[in-house]
């Protein structure tokens, strides 16, 4: 078996043909701008001309992995292939690794490292490398396990009146609040910034602590889907792995009995979404759905607050946004708008 | 002693060891994932374990994939990560070879 490894230049159109067909014929049909624009490596398996076997990996999660099953014994092709895509990370400095799979490759990955974290019907999420779950649930703040705990997840993007409500009527029903803040970076305001925002907005409750969501509280924005068959399936399968993240893992090590949804009238998104929590989570953690705050008849959405920031009426948002939103925009005004003119979008989340 | 950084070696290729070596807090922990493990396990882990002893590391996490490495090859791939880890690859510490 004389078989060559080296990187598919995906932009070069025979390499991104010959990737596209190999892996047509192993049935994966996805190949949308969404999905293949952000990958940042590629490998593939040379028998000759022949490409027998890919894989990819965009920041830390693995995508686009496929290997020939016709002279294939024991995956000597998959586990070169992950291999390789986990030395070329390492080297990188990158240990920490995820990926996204449907559940009949689950074995395969465990097979090399990885830890499955949860299961759906559609899809299995794992890790491996130097960080796990367990690390990440370990560094956050804990509290008595028996008491009322209330859970809630945000983007908040940015902090405004409407997720202090949220948060202010869980503080009240609860002996204890998770805030946790989605950690991705891909919102107009930086993860760091919404997480610091969050907390100079909640600084006077003292029954709530605000987290970063790591890796585990992944926005749907980020979660691969292109083997999945129907993209209309995206957004529950990735809801279902969110919930079931959240449900398995997170509130059981906390002791989280409740989770808090704010409602989103204007966002098909967030409906199935809360729809899809309230399958999954109950009866381990209670769902509450609180209805959003309004400002004169207007639902409160940070998404007002951005278009404010980019058609520059910063005056308009003072009173739907805490003072320390309200400041930091005021003093990062340039900055924001800038982001914007480079293209950073202000719709979705 | 300990280590800061997380460094790696070896292969998921059949005959070959990957070893990740990283921080850790709680003494010498070593996760073994093997086909050979109820056969082999102990072995395996007294072959890592030596090694990091004769580095005198006290705290390191280690994880080991293994696909059938032979004894000496689970010690190089263990050298060479540590060594990385701690940032001398350029200058071996022979003795602790």
């Amino acid at each position: 078996m004389d078989i060559v490894t080296r990187e598919i230049n995906l932009d070069v159109p025979d390499q991104f043909e010959q990737w596209k067909t190999f892996l047509e014929s192993l049935g994966i049909a996805n190949f949308s701008g969404d999905e293949i624009d952000p990958l940042d490596y590629t490998i593939g398996l040379f028998d000759g001309d022949q490409l027998v076997g890919t894989g990819s990996y965009s920041g830390n999660i693995l995508k686009y992995i496929g290997v020939s099953h016709q002279h294939s014994e024991d995956g000597v092709y998959f586990n070169k292939v992950v291999s390789n895509l986990l030395t070329n990370l390492g080297q990188h400095g990158v240990f920490h690794v995820f990926v996204f799979t449907k559940p009949m490759y689950a074995k395969s990955f465990e097979h090399v490292g990885f830890k499955e974290l949860v299961q759906s019907d559609d899809a299995a999420f794992l890790e491996t490398g130097d960080y796990s779950i367990t690390d990440y649930l370990e560094s956050l703040p804990k509290v008595n396990k028996s008491e009322n705990n209330a859970g809630i997840v945000m983007n908040a993007n940015p902090f405004t009146d409407g997720h202090r409500y949220l948060i202010e009527q869980a503080s009240q029903a609860s002996d204890n609040v998770y805030v946790f803040v989605v950690s991705t970076d891909k919102s107009l305001f930086t993860s760091s910034e919404r997480l610091n925002l969050v907390k100079a907005g909640v600084s006077d409750l003292k029954n709530v602590m605000v987290v970063p969501g790591g890796d585990y509280l992944v926005s749907y924005a980020t979660f691969p889907s292109y083997f999945l068959k129907a993209q209309a399936d995206k957004v529950r399968y990735q809801t279902t792995i969110d919930a079931l993240i959240f449900k398995d893992w997170i509130a059981k090590h906390l002791g989280i009995n409740v989770r808090f949804l704010g409602t989103e009238p204007n966002s098909k998104t967030t409906a199935i979404y809360n729809q899809i929590l309230e399958k999954i989570l109950p009866p381990q953690v209670e769902v509450k759905v609180i209805k959003r705050d309004q400002n004169d008849g207007k639902v409160i959405s940070a998404r007002t607050v951005r278009q404010a920031i980019k058609d520059n009426q910063i005056s308009s948002i003072k009173n739907i946004v805490p003072k320390t939103t309200y400041q930091f925009i005021v003093d990062h005004k340039d900055d924001l708008q800038e982001r914007i003119k480079k293209g950073m979008k202000i719709s979705g989340n | 002693m300990g280590i800061n950084k997380t460094a790696m070696d070896g292969t998921l290729e059949s005959s070959d060891i990957q070893i990740t070596v990283s921080k850790g807090t709680d003494g010498v922990q070593i996760s073994l994932e093997s086909d050979v493990k109820k056969r082999f396990g102990d072995d395996i882990i007294a072959t890592i374990k030596e090694v990091v002893k004769k580095f005198g590391l006290d705290n390191v996490n280690i994880k080991a994939v293994d696909q059938g490495a032979l004894d000496c090859v689970i010690r190089a791939r263990t050298i060479t990560a540590i060594q990385r880890a701690m940032d001398n690859s350029e200058q071996p510490a022979w003795e602790a070879l």
